[in-house]
C-alpha cells in the first residue's frame, strides 16, 4: 500500500500543475458537473478546454499512440486527473466520447474508423453521443425497436432514440439498432457509427426539470449508414454494447470521482454559512456535513482501490457499478446539504447573495440516478453478476433471450 | 498509487482467518451470555500468537508490524466475534510506548490490561475489563495504571467484557499524556472498525447464502429485488468500509496528519454499516433469524454495542466535519495545505 508518487509521477504532477497554472485563462473551470446549461457558448468553451488539454498530451493518455492517444499508463492518467480536479478545471465536455464511444471504437472498430475518429474525439473536434435508449426501452435496452435494414447502398435506419446526451452538439454517435427481428432479443442487434449530420437525422433537445437541455430526442427517418460504419459483426451488437456500458459505469462514478458538486465546494460553503446559524442548528449541520464527507471519503477511497486494479491492467468489471451507486448518493446528499445550509433563502432558485449552484445541483441529481444505469439496474448487476444472486425476471433468462422481438408485445 | 494489500498480507489474513474460525465463533459468544467470563480465544492465546503485540516494537517483545496488519487480523477476529478486542491491544501499544517493562509483560501475556474510558474514580462502561488485572486510565493530564474494583453489568454482547471500574491504586505512567491518549483512541477506533468490518462482512455473507437457497412462491428469495437490493446495499457499504479501514490503518503509520479524520470516518461509517447489515440479515432470514439458536442476533448484539463504544456515530461525524472545516479554513488563509 502506497499513495506516494514515483519520481516519474511526481515529475508529471509538477509539470501538469505548472501547465494548468500557466494556461489558466484558456481553460474552463467549475464547481462540479451538471451545474450549468450546456448552451453553445459554454460547450464551445469546454471544447476549447479539452483541445488545450489534448494538445498538452493530457487527454486519452492510455489510448494507443497510433490513433492520437498518449500510449501511457492508467497511473499517469490518474495523476493528470487529480491535478485537473485540484485546479478546478471543468470535466471534459466530450465525456460520452471519452468514456463510452471511444473505448467501443477502439475495441470493435475497423482500422480505418480508429484512424478517422479517435484523434478528433480526444480533442473534442468532434463530439460524440450514444444512441441507445428509446421511448419504449431504457433499462431494458434489448427491447429497442429502431430498425436497420440492409440495402445495396448500406443500412437504412428507421426509429427514434431518446435521452441522448448533448446530441445537439455532436457530429457522430454510436447507434444500436435491430438488424434481425426474427432473432432472440439480445441476438438481433448491431452497432453502427452514425453521422449526426446525415439526411434523416433530426435532433430535438428536451428541456429537463433543471431547465437545461442536456438530453435530446433523436428521430431517424431512413438514415443511410454505410456498411463500413458497422462496429463489430452483424447481429453481434449486444456484445459491443456491453463494452460501452461497462465503460460507462466506470466513467460515471466508478473511479470514485464526484458526480455533482465538489465536496471541497460544500466545505467552503459550510465554512461561510455555519457562523450564521444558531447554536442548535449548527450542531445538526455539522453532523450532517460529517455524514456527507464520510460518504464522500468512502466513495473516493473505494475508487482508489478500483483504480489500483486498473493500474494492474485489469478491465473494469461489474464491481464498478457499485461506484456509480455511491457517487449518486454522495451527489444527492451534497446538493441537499448545500441547500439546507442556505436556510429559508433556498426557497428561491438564487439566494440573496446570488448563489444558484445548490438549487441547480438539487434539480440535476434525479437525472444522475437514472443516466448510465438506474440505481435499480445497477443493484441487479451487482447482485446477480458479482454476488451470484438469482436473476429477477418474470421468465427464465433462457426464455427471455429465446423470444424474438417480433413476437414480444 | 497502490491502494491494496500485498500477497504477504493476504496470506497473513488467511492465517488469521483459519485461526479465528477454529478458536472463536458465534457459538462461544452465545455460551458466554449464559456463563460470563473471558471471550474466546482469550488474552493468553492472542498473546502467544503475537496478535495482541503486533504493533509493539520488536525491542519490547512485540512483532513490530504496522497497524494495517493488525487491522487485517482484527477483521478476521470480528468475523468470529472473538475477544478480548484487539482494540485494547492496539491502544495499550500506543499508551505504553515508552514503558519497556510493561510492554514486554503485556506482549508475553504476563500483564492483563484494559483501558478505561472516563474518570478513574468511576469509569464509564469500558471494554475488556473482564479478566483484566490492571487498568490504564487518563487522570487529568496523567496516564495512570492501577488495580481496580470491577462492576459488571448485564451484557448485551458478552464478548466485549464490559464493566465499570473504580481504580483502587494508581501510579503515574506518563505526564502530559493528552495527545498520546487521543492518538491511542484514534488507533483503537480503526481497529474497532476493522472488527466491525469483519463481522458485517460475515453478516452479509450469511444473508446471501440464505437468499440463494430459501424459496418462497416457487422462487429463491434472492431473486426478489426487495431482498436483493438490501443485500447489495449492505455489500457495497461493507466494501466501502473496507476502503476506509485500510486508509485509516495505513495513515496511522504513514500519514499521521490524516489519522484523526480517517479514524473517525471509519468508526462512524462502521456504526451504521454493521448495524444495518445485521438488521438486514435478521429480516432476510425471517423467523429463524429471530431465534436464540441462530447466530444472527449475536452479530446484531455486537453491532448494537460497538456503535456506542469509543464515541458514537454523531461524535465521529462531527469530528470529521470539524477537522475538515478547520483544514479548509487554514488552507484558505494560507496556513496549511488542505488534506
Amino acid at each position: 500500500m502506497n499513495f506516494d508518487d514515483t519520481p516519474e509521477q511526481a515529475r508529471l504532477r509538477a509539470e501538469v500543475r505548472q501547465f494548468l497554472a500557466a494556461h489558466h485563462d484558456e481553460l474552463a473551470h467549475g464547481d462540479g458537473a451538471y451545474l450549468e446549461e450546456p448552451g453553445h457558448e459554454r460547450v464551445d468553451e469546454l471544447r476549447r478546454t479539452q483541445a488545450v488539454l489534448f494538445d498538452a498530451g493530457y487527454m486519452g493518455l492510455t489510448w494507443p499512440e497510433e490513433y492520437g492517444g498518449g500510449g501511457g499508463t492508467n497511473a499517469q492518467q490518474a495523476v493528470i486527473n487529480e491535478e485537473l480536479h485540484r485546479a478546478r478545471v471543468a470535466g471534459p465536455v466530450g465525456h460520452v466520447g471519452l468514456g463510452m464511444c471511444g473505448p467501443t471504437i477502439l475495441r470493435h472498430g475497423s482500422e480505418d474508423q480508429k484512424q478517422r475518429y479517435i484523434r478528433r474525439l480526444l480533442r473534442a473536434d468532434d463530439m460524440w453521443c450514444q444512441l441507445f435508449s428509446e421511448p419504449g426501452g431504457g433499462s431494458d435496452l434489448a427491447a429497442l425497436r429502431t430498425k436497420a435494414t440492409r440495402h445495396d447502398d448500406g443500412w437504412h435506419v428507421q426509429g427514434q432514440k431518446v435521452w441522448t446526451t448533448l446530441a445537439q452538439h455532436c457530429r457522430f454517435g454510436i447507434l444500436l439498432a435491430r438488424t434481425n427481428p426474427e432473432a432472440a432479443r439480445h441476438r438481433g442487434l448491431t452497432m453502427f457509427v452514425i453521422d449526426m449530420e446525415a439526411p434523416g437525422v433530426t435532433v430535438r433537445p428536451l428541456r429537463q426539470m433543471n431547465g437545461h437541455h442536456s438530453f435530446n430526442e433523436v428521430f431517424l427517418d431512413d438514415v443511410v449508414i454505410a456498411d463500413s460504419e458497422r462496429l463489430g459483426d452483424v447481429d453481434d451488437g449486444w456484445r459491443v454494447a456491453l463494452t460501452t456500458l461497462m465503460n460507462e459505469r466506470m466513467a460515471v462514478g466508478g473511479g470514485g470521482g464526484e458526480l455533482g458538486v465538489r465536496s471541497d465546494v460544500l466545505v467552503s460553503h459550510a465554512n461561510r454559512l455555519l457562523p450564521r446559524l444558531s447554536e442548535e442548528r449548527r450542531v445538526l449541520a455539522v453532523e450532517a456535513l460529517g455524514r456527507v464527507l464520510v460518504e464522500s471519503l468512502a466513495a473516493r477511497y473505494s475508487g482508489y482501490r478500483l483504480q489500483t486494479t486498473l493500474e494492474k491492467g485489469e478491465h473494469p468489471g461489474p464491481e464498478s457499478s457499485a461506484g456509480k451507486l455511491t457517487a449518486v448518493r454522495v451527489a444527492h446528499a451534497t446538493a441537499d446539504l448545500g441547500l439546507r445550509l442556505l436556510g429559508e433563502d433556498a426557497v428561491l432558485a438564487r439566494s440573496r447573495d446570488g448563489d444558484w449552484r445548490w438549487a441547480s445541483a438539487a434539480a440535476s441529481t434525479p437525472g444522475i440516478a437514472l443516466a448510465g444505469g438506474t440505481d435499480e439496474i445497477l443493484r441487479n448487476i451487482v447482485g446477480e453478476r458479482v454476488l451470484g444472486l438469482p436473476p429477477d425476471r418474470p421468465r427464465t433468462p433462457a426464455a427471455a433471450t429465446a423470444t424474438p422481438i417480433a413476437e414480444s408485445r | 498509487m497502490d491502494f491494496d494489500i500485498d500477497d504477504e498480507q493476504r496470506n497473513f489474513a488467511q492465517h488469521a482467518r483459519d485461526f479465528f474460525s477454529e478458536q472463536a465463533g458465534p457459538e462461544h459468544a452465545r455460551t458466554l451470555l449464559a456463563a460470563p467470563g473471558e471471550a474466546a480465544p482469550g488474552r493468553r492465546v492472542l498473546a502467544e500468537l503475537g496478535f495482541s503485540s503486533l504493533t509493539i516494537p520488536e525491542d519490547f517483545g512485540g512483532v513490530g508490524a504496522e497497524l494495517l496488519n493488525m487491522a487485517l487480523v482484527a477483521e478476521q477476529a470480528g468475523r468470529q466475534l472473538a475477544g478480548p478486542s484487539l482494540t485494547t491491544a492496539a491502544r495499550v501499544a500506543v499508551l505504553l510506548a515508552d514503558d519497556a517493562d510493561r510492554l514486554a509483560a503485556f506482549s508475553e501475556g504476563r500483564l492483563s490490561l484494559a483501558v478505561l474510558d472516563g474518570p478513574p474514580s468511576g469509569s464509564r462502561p469500558s471494554m475488556d475489563v473482564v479478566g483484566a488485572t490492571h487498568f490504564l486510565a487518563l487522570d487529568g493530564d496523567d496516564l495512570v495504571i492501577g488495580e481496580g474494583r470491577v462492576t459488571l453489568g448485564e451484557p448485551i454482547d458478552a464478548t466485549r467484557g464490559l464493566g465499570y471500574v473504580e481504580l483502587t491504586s494508581s501510579e503515574v505512567v506518563a505526564q502530559d499524556a493528552q495527545a498520546r491518549w487521543a492518538r491511542a483512541r484514534q488507533v483503537a477506533c480503526v481497529i474497532l472498525a476493522a472488527e466491525g468490518l469483519g463481522a458485517a462482512d460475515r453478516a452479509v455473507e450469511i444473508g446471501l447464502e440464505y437468499a440463494k437457497t430459501r424459496e418462497t412462491f416457487g422462487r429463491q428469495i434472492g431473486a426478489y429485488q426487495a431482498v436483493k437490493h438490501r443485500l447489495v446495499d449492505d455489500w457495497v457499504a461493507v466494501n466501502q468500509l473496507r476502503s476506509l479501514v485500510w486508509w485509516a490503518a495505513w495513515a496511522a503509520d504513514h500519514a499521521p496528519d490524516q489519522l484523526p479524520i480517517a479514524a473517525s470516518a471509519a468508526k462512524a461509517y462502521c456504526a451504521g454499516t454493521f448495524e444495518t447489515a445485521c438488521e438486514t440479515l435478521i429480516h432476510v432470514l425471517g423467523g429463524i433469524g429471530f431465534t436464540w439458536e441462530h447466530d444472527a442476533h449475536l452479530y446484531w448484539r455486537r453491532a448494537k454495542v460497538d456503535r456506542l463504544l469509543l464515541g458514537d456515530e454523531s461524535e465521529h461525524l462531527a469530528a470529521v466535519a470539524t477537522c475538515t472545516l478547520h483544514a479548509a479554513d487554514a488552507a484558505a488563509t494560507g496556513e496549511l495545505q488542505p488534506i
